[in-house]
């Protein structure tokens, strides 16, 4: 009974404390949100803040948010499934970079994998529209990173500063 | 996230008005509109996208929803998107389908 309780305990505390070690230098903030769509307005407003400390223009703040509101989406929808789950955001600002990073839970899955370019002679009725997510956030950022670690999804998004587009 | 939609149909021109942002938390509504648009059997649907200011591929689906529902004869039209939005649906090609004015 000891050692059941013991492996209970160290595996509650592993569970608590995947979205709360130290994954990076740089992390500016963090943010633990359910797997769920209403978590959308929470990512909005911590990249929205997060461009701000970066100062990212307007257009770049905008590409990031696309980019991390379509990969929660695709946690959301395609990772979890609907299940419960926790996805764990952190971000920072570095001299070259800004980044964005979501661990999740879910069954691996790199989101790569499911990009599809549109295909831009179908007529849009008769469109597959699977993948689209994907595309657009691949192509809002400078830089898109899969790792599986630990058996967590870690994506990364990044948008190089000083790229003064608008 | 906030997001409103307006209907007004008038002479068989159906226009949405679709203010705020519109990704998957948003779009299901943005969706009902699209139905309620085509029950009334409008012969052009007016997108207007002025007060647009977040559009994600969600709001993209809303549009071939569109398409499909409407029928080959309806003109569907996005009105004064800014610049961010109306890059998005350049990007999936959704202009050769759709009509961008004043974009």
């Amino acid at each position: 009974m000891a050692i059941d309780s013991g492996a209970t305990s160290a595996k509650h505390t592993a569970e608590q404390e995947w979205c709360d070690m130290p994954l990076a230098a740089r992390t500016a903030a963090r943010l633990r949100i359910p797997a769920d769509l209403e978590s959308l307005d929470l990512v909005a407003g911590f990249v929205l803040e997060l461009g701000r400390s970066g100062r990212l223009s307007s257009s770049e703040t905008y590409r990031l948010r696309l980019a991390a509101d379509e990969l929660a989406t695709n946690i959301v929808m395609h990772g979890y499934r609907g299940a419960s789950g926790d996805i764990c955001v952190d971000g920072g600002v570095a001299p070259d970079r800004v980044w964005v990073r979501f661990v999740d839970d879910a069954p691996a899955f790199d989101p790569r994998g499911g990009m599809k370019s549109p295909d831009l002679e179908m007529p849009l009725a008769r469109r597959a529209v699977g993948g689209l997510g994907v595309f657009l956030a691949l192509t809002a950022v400078d830089r898109f990173d899969y790792e599986l670690v630990a058996g967590r999804n870690v994506s990364t998004l990044t948008i190089r500063r000083g790229h003064h587009d608008g | 996230m906030s997001f409103d939609g307006i209907l007004s149909v008038s002479e068989g021109i159906a226009t949405i008005e679709i203010k705020g942002e519109l990704d998957a938390s948003t779009a299901p509504r943005f969706h009902d509109l699209i139905d309620q648009a085509a029950e009334q059997g409008a012969v052009r649907l007016e997108i207007d996208a002025r007060h647009l200011d977040f559009l994600a591929s969600a709001g993209l689906r809303s549009l071939v929803f569109a398409r499909q529902k409407m029928g080959d004869e309806v003109r569907i039209a996005v009105i004064g998107a800014t610049e961010p939005v109306s890059r998005t649906i350049r990007l999936a090609g959704f202009d050769h389908s759709i009509e961008l004015i004043d974009a």
